[in-house]
């Protein structure tokens, strides 16, 4: 049998379109996101495998200390519609009390607009600093930060 | 300049910014105190009616490397912090009722400020660490999602 350890849990988030809809649940990561200014603020972000790299909105440019979201490195990028071009930059994050520097993010126009999270935590650079199990059926992400 | 010279002027200086700007959302006295409480701030009112916390805090900056940052904080964690996610899930349909179209922070389970748009957000919640950023959509919100251009 193969075991793999892990430190964390960290448990899915409900959400309920209406008072009357079923749930549902989203693998959410709090990332913290240490600004230009030196600052930190958390960002909530969707676990997502298929995400290559880390995407966030392109309306939190201010946060990130830019004058407009599209004057980073210029990146096509495949989504489920086709291309789409995104914006690369390059910041500090902190992720399950790792510190991740020089972790690419991308800037996308293209994600939809959700209360609960405002991007994607895609797997280049960050997933290299983890292992994870995922379980849908309890609701639950497991994470070891020693993979 | 020495360096405790240095030192008294940072702390004076937390002195007439941080506290002056302290916001709680709260709208009476007890609630204040009750979300001071929350915080783990010992308070007592004076019998003229002044609110006196004891509070400290002093920081270093650039304590130790950012490499060592994961390491310290693996051994000696940090001080446990509300779930701001877990509220705002929970209480999702009161806080899009009020404040849709907006940007928010969230903080120890509270809206600590709304703006419509970001840098308005951002001049408010200079003094609090790690806020919790979103924005609440006008628009019904689609819970299924594949990312279509």
């Amino acid at each position: 049998m193969l075991v793999k350890n892990f430190e964390q849990v960290v448990r899915f988030y409900e959400a309920r379109q209406d008072s009357n809809g079923p749930s549902i649940w989203l693998p959410l990561v709090d990332v913290t996101l240490i600004t230009p200014a030196n600052s930190r603020v958390s960002l909530s972000l969707l676990f997502d495998t298929g995400a290559s790299f880390t995407t966030l909105r392109a309306d939190l440019y201010p946060i990130l200390g830019l004058q407009s979201w599209d004057q980073g490195i210029r990146v096509e990028s495949c989504t489920a519609g086709g291309p789409t071009i995104v914006y690369r930059y390059i910041y500090t994050l902190e992720i399950f009390g790792k510190t991740i520097i020089d972790c690419p993010i991308h800037l996308s126009s293209q994600l939809p607009q959700n209360p609960l999270f405002v991007g994607l935590l895609g797997r280049d650079t960050v997933f290299n600093e983890f292992g994870f199990g995922f379980w849908e059926s309890t609701h639950e992400l497991y994470n070891t930060t020693n993979p | 300049m020495n360096y405790s010279t240095k030192v008294y002027e940072d702390i004076e200086v937390v002195k007439t910014t941080t506290i002056n700007s302290a916001y709680t959302g709260a709208k009476s006295p007890v609630e204040v105190l009750e979300i001071l409480d929350r915080l783990g701030y010992e308070t007592y009112v004076t019998k003229e009616g002044d609110l006196w916390v004891k509070y400290w805090q002093i920081g270093a900056e650039d304590f130790v490397s950012p490499e060592q940052v994961a390491v310290i904080r693996s051994i000696r964690p940090s001080l446990e912090r509300v779930d701001e996610l877990d509220w705002l899930s929970k209480n999702l349909q009161n806080i899009r009722g009020r404040y849709s179209d907006q940007w928010v922070a969230v903080y120890s389970n509270e809206i600590i400020a709304a703006a419509s748009n970001l840098p308005d957000l951002m001049s408010q919640i200079g003094g609090f660490d790690r806020p919790l950023i979103t924005f609440i959509p006008a628009e019904p919100v689609v819970w299924t999602f594949t990312y279509a251009s």
